[in-house]
């Protein structure tokens, strides 16, 4: 079974390039499967043209779920990580 | 969506040919502004900003294609530009590829009546939905003018 959680975008930019990048950059760190999905539209976690084509604002919803042997450990650093507005 | 027309053939480019991040950034920034899309005074600061944001992180989003995007005081609408690098260039891409195809984009520092913020994260996220489709690179890297990019921009505008 995927773990799955939801986060919130805060920083002003929304999910565009350096974020995203952020974001593969921590999730390349982990084994585990990763789908991000932003409305209807969801995607694979580990690419940064995928993820800036949620076009995720701020204060959009990302809906994470991960599948593998760490995929709590994974889907807990992406939370700090946009917790943290992408600065962490 | 018509995000396309925000492209002007004359400041885009099918023929960059520097070797390196800094030259075709170089390049890049003089397309802009031979072709009026960009203040000359403002070429400088397009130039550091961009060289800045590149050591940021590299703007290389994989698959051979750049975003390199910046903030940039004093502009009042949104300058983007396709530009083709035939053989590639090393970026510090995030697949490690070389690149050649870039999608460059300076916008205004706030919101104004010429720059929506909101319509800015839209047509980034077009620009990637086009960048994914292996169609759009291809024929963009085969392109031979700069009004064929742009076509190719109108063509795939449904992406």
């Amino acid at each position: 079974m995927p773990v799955e959680r939801t986060v919130t975008i805060i920083n002003s930019e929304g999910l565009h390039a350096r974020p995203s990048g952020a974001l593969v950059s921590v999730a390349n760190e982990f084994q585990s499967e990763l789908r991000i999905r932003c409305g209807e539209r969801s995607v694979n976690g580990r690419s940064i043209l995928e993820l800036i084509t949620l076009g995720a604002g701020c204060g959009a919803e990302l809906h994470l779920s991960a599948q593998g042997p760490d995929a709590e450990e994974l889907l807990a650093a992406l939370i700090r990580l946009v917790e943290a507005g992408f600065e962490g | 969506m018509s995000f396309w027309k925000q492209f002007r053939p004359k400041s885009c480019s099918v023929s960059l040919n520097s070797s390196d991040k800094t030259g075709v950034l170089t390049e890049l920034v003089e397309n802009m502004v031979k072709s009026s899309v960009l203040d000359k005074d403002l070429s400088e600061a397009a130039l550091r900003t961009l060289r800045e944001r590149e050591d940021l992180a590299s703007t290389g989003v994989g698959m051979g294609v750049a975003i390199p995007h910046v903030k940039l005081p004093g502009l009042s609408k949104v300058v983007c530009t396709l530009s083709v690098h035939k053989e590639g260039v090393e970026w510090r891409a995030i697949d490690g590829e070389p690149v050649g195809i870039f999608f460059t984009v300076l916008r205004p520092e706030r919101a104004g009546e010429e720059h929506d913020p909101e319509a800015h994260l839209e047509m980034m996220s077009w620009v990637a939905r086009l960048s994914r489709e292996a169609d759009f690179r291809r024929f963009a890297l085969a392109s031979t003018t700069k009004k064929e990019l742009v076509d190719l921009l109108k063509e795939m505008s449904a992406v």
